[in-house]
């Protein structure tokens, strides 16, 4: 059941998603492929203050919106970030389903970084490439480094999540 | 709310999971390249000619001939060595395993590399197995 509130502030969200999504992609980096991933932050605070329908919501519509605006829409580039996006935000919905407690922020935030990887690999491997050794070579450097862009997302949103609930009537969203 | 308050916040499983996936994967970098197979070949070359392509990994004997004599090559474990060989001094069978650099037998005039990561040679093997 899906409140008006919550489609505003889904629709808030999103756009926060959105902006950072597109924020990152003006960052140069080192490797064309490599993301830090800080629409991310945005997904782990929607997930941990409103849930897990809100923030697939929100990954969904970021990674579609995005890929509409930048143009890749369809495009393996697209396929690879659904799919990342995706898993990510069911393993941290199972996760905290199965194990409510026992990781924060940055646990769960770790946790949708490794499944976030391991799924693009798959798929890379699956649809892409199509030889197992390069997959498997590259496997614990994608790890080690969305283990590194991992703890800061979830840093990031813990500070987040903290700022938001000390301040609870500017992200409700709900009075017009 | 500062950075230090929300690092000393994190539970004791985010931790745990922390150390665990750095330790898992700076294993595997170490490790990956061990444990994969293809992880190199060996090419046999008579008169500077390549005229034998090899994996490290599947164990085999070869007979090699040139023109000034012949050798016999074991490769067994990812090391290779020269089990006989028709010249002389027998340089080449004293020189026993090899699993980096390369066997050269002079009078023969043929010599094995080992540990090359050799691109032709898989693309070989690929097309093979499909």
């Amino acid at each position: 059941m899906m409140l008006p509130q919550d489609n505003y502030r889904i629709a808030l969200l999103s756009a926060y998603a959105i902006a950072l999504h597109a924020f990152e992609s003006l960052i140069p980096m080192p490797i064309p492929w490599l993301r830090v991933g800080l629409a991310n932050i945005i997904a782990i605070t929607t997930f941990i203050l409103f849930g897990f329908r809100s923030a697939m919501m929100v990954t969904l519509i970021r990674v579609i919106l995005a890929s509409l605006f930048s143009g890749s829409f369809l495009g393996p580039g697209f396929i690879l970030s659904l799919g990342g996006g995706v898993s990510s935000m069911l393993a941290m919905g199972l996760v905290l389903s199965l194990v409510p407690g026992l990781f924060g922020p940055v646990g769960l935030s770790l946790i949708g970084a490794l499944s976030h990887n391991l799924s693009q690999l798959f798929l890379a491997y699956l649809l892409f490439i199509q030889k197992i050794e390069p997959v498997l070579l590259i496997t614990p450097f994608l790890i080690l480094i969305g283990t590194i862009t991992g703890t800061v997302n979830g840093l990031a949103a813990d500070l987040l999540i903290k700022g938001l609930k000390n301040n609870q009537e500017s992200i409700q969203n709900t009075r017009r | 709310m500062s950075l230090r308050q929300t690092i000393s916040a994190t539970t004791l499983g985010d931790r745990i999971l922390l150390v665990s996936l750095i330790l898992a994967s700076c294993a595997g970098i170490v490790f990956i390249k061990d444990v994969l197979p293809n992880s190199g070949g060996v090419i046999i070359e008579v008169q500077g000619k390549p005229t034998h392509r090899y994996l490290l990994d599947q164990d085999r004997t070869v007979r090699v001939e040139s023109p000034y004599g012949q050798l016999t090559v074991e490769i067994r474990g990812k090391r290779v060595r020269v089990i006989q060989a028709s010249c002389q001094n027998k340089l080449c069978e004293h020189q026993g395993w090899v699993s980096h650099g390369a066997i050269i037998c002079l009078p023969a005039r043929i010599s094995v590399s080992v540990g090359v990561p050799d691109k032709s040679g898989d693309k070989r093997i690929d097309a093979t197995t499909g």
